[in-house]
């Protein structure tokens, strides 16, 4: 006879835990549907819907045109006459054609009409560069940061990615979700039991007293790797995962840097107006003393060349690089 | 004497409050910049006549006519574009924003075009949810140049949603004349190559805007799917209060000789008309009132409702 445990969790592919939460979700609520280009018998372009279709029928589970404008539009007006749709938007640059309906309409409704109608929408759409070149690899998140009325979340682990969007399908929302192509395929343990993870709670992923890297989505791969590597040389790394970038947990952050006195912010996209720029800020109103530096992408387009995209997106070595910098100049 | 439940006196009616509102709304100094229906209330009167109670109306930032017609009460619809806390959106949404979906005025949306894929998520949750109402999208020429709209036509088309779009074609767009800005020789042509049933219909005449959209508003609570609907009609004033007309004051007095309302109201006895005009005056001055009595709204409201 075995002593061991009961399991509590059971290792899921990331993209399965988005499948386990979608199906949860359109099980307990018929109110939530799914819009999407190739969702259907196709799975979506990841598998991250497969079955879903058979299991609750082309009603609730809608291939739509390649119209990202009005797939985005759909969702916004399904939800704000009472459903609660996901929308899944293919490739996050493909976002910018549903702009006007997600941010002129979406997060300005339930203000505009004076509560009268809210909109608990969510917007599924995949980030990241792999391969795919100048317009499938954007990491476009700090824009929609910037949009008062939306919630951004971006999980980085497979139970992450089934609590966030649980979240997300109960939220009275506009939530856009982020994922990333590199996540679909990665492993990770998944409570059995239901749970739910709060849009607004970073996780800590990792602890040092030396330095607090702070990132999200695939970069928290990438902190955790170079937190590794530096142990060796005696350097110790806060790692923390946001998971959310609106609202952003800017208590975790500042509890964290108030130990180590060092931040570095590591992100997929932009550093002008970026993740990473907002958190620094905001952090030096609360810690006027803190070092400060930032990675992220060149500020370049990302070629599908895989040389050229290895070096315009952040690695292991780079956060590394910006560590021994920002650490070096504080002892000198 | 007409009897008051004929046919003609409620859309009359309808018409004279619109016209009468917009007056005593632009003839204060306060009244911000307004984008005015004065000319094109049978569209907005016809259109509403046709509809019932389970049905949605969304509009364009042009939305006074439309608001008033659909039921929100001139009182409400003034206090909300003086920006007072009675408002139905409580001050918040004003002008190009008005909404009350409760009584079935989902609401207007100043994007041109933007309120297109919105009205057929609308229509989508009433399929889903297998309600009764139809859903009607009410917009500008200016819209008809944009992507939005071929992508609507689209997905309503393939997915038979009871969805009817309503193009007031007042001739411009701002200042763009609607033959150097769009192809078709109708608009309700663009609804062809969707295999949706369009029709172009005089929008100064608000029967037969009336009939038109009942038609088809009709066809969609049956389950026949979507339609368009062009209705030909003018804008007596410029774009907005704070834009300058670009027409000639020939072209405007041509235009003003189409009036709908001296149109529906011919042959009618000059004391009808004058109680008529008297009643309708009345309920405007009494809105103007009870805005100017209302609170603003508490500062705090710049701040709620957003997350």
């Amino acid at each position: 006879m075995s002593s061991e445990p009961p399991k509590t969790s059971r290792k899921l592919f990331f993209r399965e835990a988005i499948t386990r939460a979608l199906t949860e979700e359109m099980a307990n609520n018929p109110k939530v549907i799914l819009l999407g280009q190739d969702i259907g018998k196709f799975g979506g372009s990841y598998k991250e819907f497969v079955g879903l279709i058979d299991r609750f029928g082309s009603t609730r589970v809608l291939d739509t045109p390649v119209a990202e404008a009005a797939m985005v539009g759909l969702g916004v007006g399904a939800a704000a006459a009472g459903l609660h749709p996901l929308v899944s938007i293919t490739y996050m640059d493909f976002l910018m054609l549903g702009l006007d309906p997600l941010v002129n309409y979406a997060a300005k409704a339930r203000f505009k009409t004076g509560g009268q109608i809210t909109v608990p929408l969510v917007v599924k759409t995949t980030a990241g560069a792999k391969g795919q070149g100048v317009v499938h690899s954007q990491c476009i998140e700090a824009w929609l940061m910037a949009v008062p009325g939306l919630k951004v979340v971006a999980p980085s682990t497979a139970a992450d990615a089934y609590g966030l969007m649980k979240a997300a399908l109960r939220d009275p929302g506009p939530v856009v979700y982020v994922d990333h192509k590199r996540l679909f395929a990665t492993t990770g343990e998944v409570p059995l039991a239901e749970t739910i993870i709060p849009i607004g709670q970073a996780a800590i992923r990792r602890t040092g007293d030396d330095v607090t890297i702070v990132a999200h989505s695939w970069m928290v791969r990438i902190a955790l790797e170079a937190a590794e590597r530096l142990q060796t040389e005696g350097i110790g790394c806060d790692v923390i995962d946001l998971r959310s970038l609106a609202p952003l947990d800017m208590a975790t952050i500042t509890q964290s840097v108030a130990r180590t006195g060092a931040m570095v912010t590591v992100e997929e996209g932009q550093l002008t107006c970026g993740v990473g720029t907002e958190i620094a800020f905001q952090l030096r109103e609360h810690l006027e003393n803190a070092r400060i530096a930032r990675v992220g992408a060149l500020p370049a387009p990302v070629s599908s060349n895989p040389l050229l995209e290895a070096a315009c997106i952040p690695d292991a070595d780079r956060v590394i690089g910006a560590i021994r910098k920002l650490l070096g100049s504080n002892s000198a | 004497m007409p009897n008051p439940d004929s046919d003609i006196f409620r859309p009359l009616r309808a018409m004279m409050l619109i016209r009468a509102f917009e007056k005593a709304l632009v003839s204060r100094a306060d009244h911000g910049f307004q984008l005015l229906s004065s000319g094109e209330e049978a569209v907005a009167v016809g259109l509403c006549d046709a509809m019932g109670p389970d049905d949605q109306l969304l509009s364009s930032g042009r939305s006074i006519g439309p608001a008033l017609a659909r039921g929100i009460t001139a009182d409400q619809v003034m206090a909300e574009l003086l920006g007072k806390a009675t408002g139905p959106n409580r001050g918040k949404g004003g002008r190009g924003h008005i909404a009350q979906p409760d009584i079935g005025f989902f609401g207007a949306h100043a994007v041109v075009g933007g309120n297109l894929t919105i009205a057929a998520g609308v229509a989508l949750a009433m399929k889903v949810e297998q309600r009764p109402g139809v859903v009607v999208c009410l917009f500008g020429d200016g819209a008809c140049g944009s992507g939005a709209l071929h992508e609507t036509l689209n997905i309503a088309a393939i997915w038979q949603l009871p969805l009817v779009l309503v193009c007031n074609n007042n001739q411009l767009s701002v200042s763009t004349a609607r033959g150097t800005a769009l192809a078709p020789a109708r608009l309700s042509d663009l609804a062809i190559p969707f295999g949706l049933p369009g029709a172009t219909v005089d929008g100064m005449d608000v029967v037969a805007v009336r009939d038109a959209a009942r038609e088809f508003i009709e066809a969609a609570r049956r389950g026949k799917g979507p339609a368009m609907l062009e209705c030909l009609s003018e804008r007596f004033f410029s774009h907005s209060t704070a834009t300058r007309d670009t027409r000639s004051a020939a072209e405007l007095s041509e235009i003003h000789a189409r009036c709908p309302i001296e149109r529906l109201a011919h042959g009618l006895s000059p004391a009808i008309r004058a109680a008529l005009q008297a009643e309708v005056d009345a309920e405007v001055a009494a809105a103007l009132t009870k805005a100017d009595n209302a609170p603003w709204p508490d500062l705090a409201e710049a701040l709620s409702d957003v997350l």
